[in-house]
């Protein structure tokens, strides 16, 4: 298997808060894999030093053997990574159509746009497949909360990228949209996409992804299979304690 | 597929197209009526205050990067302008592309460097680079004249119906130019921008890249602005490069609405004219322009276009 993705040594503090230390992981082509662990453990920021929004203290993330940890995050993109955000918070007073639209004036779609192909006949495909091409003309701003995650997703598909990573995709859907998700993330998955998911909610997660990495305090403290996971005691106590409380 | 309909606001629309050439019509109409030169000299600055509102537009109201020194490139285009045509002999079709010119790399070297930080440095730089120039023109008065500005350039046309004219073109081209602009791939990335930075980079926008060259066309026709003015007059002066003509043409953009083009022509126009129309009230004239101002912002910060657009659309019985 060929590794898309190789994070060696990652370490990041705020102050004194050591928010993620000594951090590995290697993703392979069309792997699904996901992050686990409880709110604060370091899970975003894990995406916002790999996505270029925030620069490591320490370590490096290699893209296709290429050392991106330096690099800007549209340049990030540019290459091949996309992400979405936990607070969806997308370009409020612009309409659905014209939010897809933006990336589609990256460098990247130019790119590997066809010749002829008009911009909006790709972000119209990306709204048929998030269910979302009734509401195309709407501003963002009036879409429900499950819709706005749907957005923001095909505004990440939109680029093309080789590795999606989804930031808490689950969190705030009901149990439909959350089904609904799930079957769009399980059919990237057969038509290959690469995709890093971090997770909150366990169940709808683990149905989803092969293997599991689960953080505590910014250290890796467990990674396999969800079974495995489910089953580590370190897991259990950190994690699944604290959700049992709940 | 056809009906990307009204919503898609990017879209280049035929009423707003339609509107432009009514205006471009009736602009180059006026002289035949109105013969006075105390009218035409008003409506030649209601001309040079519609490219700067418009241009300031551009970059501030579309990306919500506030430039607080556009005077910077308005005095600075006009007295190299007048530098230029005083010592060297150039006439202003040649002043006026090359004022341009200097300002459009001055914007370029001050956005390389404060477009890219986030937050109040790029407003707080515009707005020092304005008074510096201010107080350069004010110091260096054996170059610059100091309080006197400089006086005895050519003119930029024998009549106050061809300065009438000339600036009536221009503000015409620079409308339309920034108008079809905006409604362009360029101007949907600096809205972009304007709504979310973070999730425009996101989305592989190089965003610094979209700033700085918005930035480098706003100053580019400010300069042209300055330019023509200094010629117009015969005379540039330090007040060209005063922060209380930053804060006009700011002030006109946000009464006519920001983010759009058109807004800013109205307030330009509007606060123009009302302010001469209220010179008889003598000192109360700037109480009672001050007033209107603020209650205009109060209760219609999106501007007067936004008030008219709604209106309309009332009357079209489209309301939702």
């Amino acid at each position: 298997m060929e590794p898309l993705l190789e994070i060696q040594g990652l370490s990041k503090a705020f102050g004194g808060l050591q928010a993620l230390w000594d951090f590995h992981l290697t993703v392979n082509k069309g792997e699904i894999v996901g992050i686990i662990g409880p709110n604060g453990a370091g899970k975003t920021t894990l995406f916002n030093l790999i996505t270029g929004f925030l620069r490591p203290d320490s370590g490096e993330v290699r893209f296709r053997g290429e050392r991106i940890s330096h690099l800007k995050p549209h340049q990030i993109v540019n290459r091949g990574i996309s992400r979405t955000f936990q607070l969806v918070d997308l370009f409020q007073e612009m309409t659905v159509l014209e939010n897809i639209m933006v990336p589609c004036y990256s460098h990247r779609a130019r790119i590997q746009r066809k010749k002829g192909e008009k911009p909006w006949e790709i972000a119209l495909g990306l709204l048929k497949e998030m269910d979302l091409l009734h509401r195309t003309e709407e501003l963002a701003k009036n879409l429900a909360f499950g819709e706005l995650r749907m957005l923001d997703i095909a505004r990440a598909m939109a680029t093309e990228p080789d590795l999606l990573l989804l930031d808490e995709p689950f969190s705030g859907l009901d149990t439909e949209d959350a089904e609904i998700l799930s079957a769009i993330i399980r059919r990237m998955h057969e038509q290959g996409q690469t995709m890093i998911i971090i997770e909150h909610r366990l169940r709808d997660l683990m149905r989803l992804v092969e293997r599991v990495v689960a953080i505590v305090f910014g250290r890796k403290v467990a990674e396999g299979t969800p079974e495995e996971i489910l089953n580590n005691e370190e897991v259990v106590k950190a994690y699944l304690g604290e959700e049992g409380e709940e | 597929m056809e009906k990307l309909s009204d919503h898609y606001t990017q879209r280049i629309s035929l009423k707003s197209l339609g509107l432009l050439g009514i205006f471009s019509v009736a602009v180059m109409l006026v002289p035949l009526v109105f013969r006075d030169p105390y009218y035409l000299e008003l409506l030649f600055l209601c001309h040079y205050y519609v490219i700067l509102a418009c241009s300031w537009d551009l970059l501030s109201g579309f990306t919500g990067n506030v430039n607080f020194g556009h005077a910077f490139f308005v005095g600075g285009a006009g007295f190299a302008g007048a530098l230029m045509n005083l010592h060297l002999g150039w006439a202003p079709w040649l002043t006026l592309p090359i004022g341009g010119a200097v300002a459009a790399l001055c914007g370029l070297l001050v956005g390389s460097f404060t477009l890219k930080l986030k937050g109040p440095y790029f407003a707080a730089v515009t707005f020092c680079f304005a008074t510096l120039l201010y107080k350069w023109i004010m110091i260096r008065y054996d170059i610059f004249g100091g309080e006197e500005g400089l006086s005895g350039l050519d003119w930029l046309a024998e009549t106050t119906t061809g300065n009438y004219y000339i600036s009536g073109v221009i503000m015409i081209l620079v409308v339309v130019f920034l108008y079809i602009l905006s409604k362009s791939p360029f101007g949907l990335i600096l809205r972009s921008i304007g709504e979310n930075e973070t999730a425009s980079e996101g989305s592989g926008i190089n965003t610094t890249f979209y700033k700085v060259t918005a930035f480098m066309i706003s100053a580019g026709i400010a300069g042209v602005a300055g330019a023509m003015y200094g010629h117009a007059q015969m005379h540039v002066g330090p007040e060209m490069a005063h922060d209380s003509l930053s804060a006009l043409i700011i002030i006109m953009v946000v009464v006519g609405g920001m983010g759009s083009i058109i807004g800013p022509i109205i307030g330009a126009y509007l606060l123009t004219l009302v302010n001469e129309s209220l010179r008889f009230m003598g000192e109360f004239r700037l109480l009672i322009y001050s007033s209107a101002v603020v209650v205009v912002i109060l209760f219609a910060p999106k501007g007067i276009l936004d008030i008219v657009q709604r209106g309309w659309r009332r009357l079209a019985g489209q309301e939702r």
